[in-house]
């Protein structure tokens, strides 16, 4: 399944993905309804992209008392607006915290992937986010990893 | 058309309001510096000290401040600055300026002084001021991380350090720690009004009022910039990738101005800066470019530490001009700066101003405590601290700023800046555009008003011979009338090397505001009212012809060696040229015709 990828050490923490989620969806720049949140640690000078990654066993979904959240056919995590009735218990048990609320709608919301072409990805100019197979996307570090080990430099 | 919100804050009386831009007011300026500018002219007299409480201290965005526009989140800082006599509006990046929009506010105007120290904290439609006496004397890191666990992990705050406090007239506005609204002392003005810092969290956002139409515009600037050579070039090595090439070709200021070449030039370009300390890259708000330099220091005994920097301007600042080729030296210097909140340029050229004077003997050792000499990395990073505490005389004087200090100990003319404040990173002998450029800036001697050096160095947009008088005052207007605009609209003008700013920026403005600005000559027209209304304050304040000068050593003392060997520049007849293409009479004064024609009248 194809999912938001992060490679945090490309992340510059411009936020335009912060930006570019919230127009997308809002149709107004508001960073703080975006579904995507860069994590800064200044001091550590670390910055890490957070967004939802459809867990497989998604506590989000476990418990949510309307059953507001549902798993969709191609894996994605969803959130039934109609159902939901806004009690925020998403937001809690998300080990992430990158499930958001939206005071207007009074729903919860998650990253719903801008129906196949997600905007944070487009605007991500360094390259830090990427849409893909996950699993896939995870092969090239085994190489990378074993070449640490001990491939003879050349 | 989308209108705009002045949040005024008067820490005398505690009142707070909030009021409505007039419309007519955002077609005529736009927006940030303009309508900011405009806002500080009708609410003080241009004659007050820059320290009286009732100079207002306005924190300006601009109509793509906080958009998805590709390095639209600028936000500038306007008020009456206590180091030039002058307007001062400082820039500056980050996140802050945006949070300022997302609260519902395009503007902030503090007005009085605080009983104690304070600072604001608006959440939204909530503002308070609140106690800041536990937060007094504390570096900016720890104050920050201070404010954000007594309010709201993702609070912005904009801020100042020790330097602000203590009135250093070279202190800075810092926010999201290591960003600078850096020029012209305006964090002395925070902090004669004893006002700590601003923390704002913005969750409202706001919407413009054309999305498509403005998307379009953005993805068109966006493509610009991601072709563009500058773009890339800032991406890689910062604006610190200047160094070797300003010394190439002469004009790499060395020992106060002594000199155009620095020996030690290698040792501190910003290909030493990426390869020996740099972690990675940072990006303020929405930007494309990420010139920020995150940076770490290790194995250099008391140099160590981490943070942002260095810029081009800081190495000079606190390097090159004094003479400093220990890179690590100067990041540390450059850390120090943000943690006391002070600006790398104007700090360092004090130093740089006080080693000459000293070397010269003019300043007793006494004042000083022990021997200064340029290249003397320790004794500059000390004297940063000196002038943030004003410690003993020469703390004190340095904190009065290099023109004061120069002044105080009898030779103002080795002080080298304009309006009191000091000059970039680049000698104007070997750029005589930027000579004019310097004299005629509205906040003092700057390179963000009017580089000349585009055109002189880089042949962009042309290319002009960096040693002749000819054509610079004409380009020169035309650079300061578009950078009057940009920094109204609240985009970089790092944008600008690669997207065009007449078509472009209007563009993008025209789209978010609802109201067509129009293209490149309605730019320039709004850019030279911007430009004209500085000049108004400037010239109400006192300041006249006299005050767009150089110092002797730059119209007579030719350099005598390198590329710019030989040359001087010849102010005046530029000069002249300069205010008629400006429509103003010989002494600088705007005619009432260019009044009229500007509708400033």
């Amino acid at each position: 399944m194809k999912q938001i990828v992060v490679y945090q050490e490309k992340c510059t923490a411009c936020r335009e993905c912060e930006v570019s989620c919230s127009f997308s969806h809002e149709g107004a720049f508001v960073p703080a309804l975006s579904r995507i949140k860069v994590a800064d640690f200044y001091e550590e000078q670390f910055y890490q992209p957070m967004v939802c990654v459809h867990c497989a066993d998604a506590p989000c979904a476990a418990v949510c008392p309307t059953v507001a959240i549902q798993r969709q056919a191609d894996g994605q995590i969803k959130v039934i607006d109609d159902r939901c009735i806004g009690c925020k218990m998403c937001l809690l048990a998300c080990p992430f915290g990158v499930m958001g609320f939206s005071p207007d709608k009074g729903v919860a919301h998650n990253c719903d992937f801008c129906d196949g072409d997600p905007q944070c990805v487009q605007f991500c100019t360094p390259g830090a986010l990427e849409f893909k197979d996950v699993v896939s996307a995870a092969a090239p570090a085994k190489q990378k990893a074993a070449a640490a080990l001990g491939l003879p430099q050349t | 058309m989308q209108g705009a919100t002045v949040l005024r804050v008067n820490l005398s009386t505690g009142q707070i309001r909030k009021e409505a831009v007039p419309e007519q007011m955002i077609k005529t300026f736009i927006g940030g510096r303009g309508v900011g500018s405009k806002l500080l002219m009708d609410n003080m007299d241009p004659k007050i000290d820059a320290f009286d409480p009732r100079n207002p201290l306005i924190f300006a965005t601009g109509p793509v401040t906080g958009t998805y526009a590709p390095t639209g989140g600028r936000y500038m800082v306007i008020t009456k600055s206590p180091l030039t006599g002058a307007i001062a509006c400082s820039n500056s990046g980050g996140y802050w300026g945006p949070a300022l929009r997302y609260a519902g506010y395009e503007y902030l105007m503090v007005e009085g002084k605080a009983k104690e120290p304070s600072y604001i904290y608006i959440h939204d439609d909530k503002v308070e001021i609140r106690s800041a006496k536990h937060l007094w004397g504390k570096i900016v890191d720890d104050t920050e991380n201070m404010i954000r666990e007594e309010t709201h992990p993702e609070v912005r705050v904009a801020l100042i350090g020790q330097g602000g406090e203590n009135l250093a007239r070279t202190a800075c506005v810092m926010n999201d720690k290591g960003r600078a609204a850096g020029r012209s002392g305006v964090g002395a003005v925070m902090g004669s009004k004893n006002l700590k810092a601003v923390a704002v969290r913005g969750t409202k956002g706001f919407k413009i009022a054309n999305p498509d139409a403005f998307t379009a515009a953005v993805l068109k600037g966006r493509d610009k910039l991601k072709a563009g050579p500058t773009t890339s070039g800032l991406t890689m090595l910062g604006t610190a990738g200047t160094v070797s090439y300003m010394n190439m070709v002469g004009m790499l200021p060395t020992n106060n101005f002594q000199a155009g070449v620095f020996a030690g030039a290698a040792a501190v370009d910003g290909t030493v800066v990426k390869k020996d300390f740099m972690t990675r890259n940072r990006g303020c708000h929405s930007c494309m470019i990420h010139c920020g330099r995150v940076t770490k220091v290790t194995g250099h005994g008391q140099f160590d530490g981490r943070g942002e920097g260095p810029e081009y301007e800081t190495i000079y600042g606190v390097g090159t001009i004094c003479g400093v080729d220990n890179l690590a030296a100067v990041i540390k210097a450059n850390y120090l700066c943000n943690e006391y909140g002070l600006d790398t340029l104007e700090a360092g050229i004090a130093i740089g101003t006080a080693i000459e004077l000293a070397e010269k003997g003019y300043i007793p050792e006494s004042d000083i405590g022990f021997k200064l000499k340029f290249g003397d990395a320790d004794a500059m990073v000390k004297l940063l601290e000196a002038q943030a505490f004003r410690k003993g005389p020469i703390g004190h004087w340095l904190a009065e700023g290099g023109f004061r200090l120069a002044e105080h100990y009898g030779h103002p003319e080795l002080f080298m800046g304009s309006k009191k404040q000091g000059f970039a990173a680049y000698d104007p002998r070997g750029s005589i555009g930027m000579g004019l450029a310097y004299a005629t800036s509205n906040r003092g001697a700057c390179h963000l008003r009017g580089y000349t050096i585009s055109l002189e160095h880089f042949g962009n947009p042309i290319k002009l011979d960096p040693f002749t008088p000819k054509d610079k005052p004409y380009w020169l207007t035309i650079l300061q009338n578009t950078t009057s605009f940009v920094d109204a609209s609240g985009i970089c003008l790092f944008s600008t090397f690669d997207m065009n700013p007449g078509e472009d920026v209007t563009a993008m403005v025209s789209e978010s505001l609802g109201y067509n600005v129009g293209g490149p000559e309605d730019m320039l027209k709004i850019g030279e009212r911007i430009w004209t209304l500085e000049r108004m304050f400037n010239n109400a304040a006192g300041l006249t012809r006299a005050d767009d000068s150089l110092p002797p050593r730059i119209t007579s003392e030719p350099l005598t060696e390198g590329a710019s060997k030989g040359h001087v520049v010849d102010l005046e007849p530029m000069l002249n040229e300069y205010y008629q293409l400006r429509g103003w009479d010989m002494q600088g004064r705007p005619t009432s015709d260019k009044l009229r024609e500007l509708g400033l009248a």
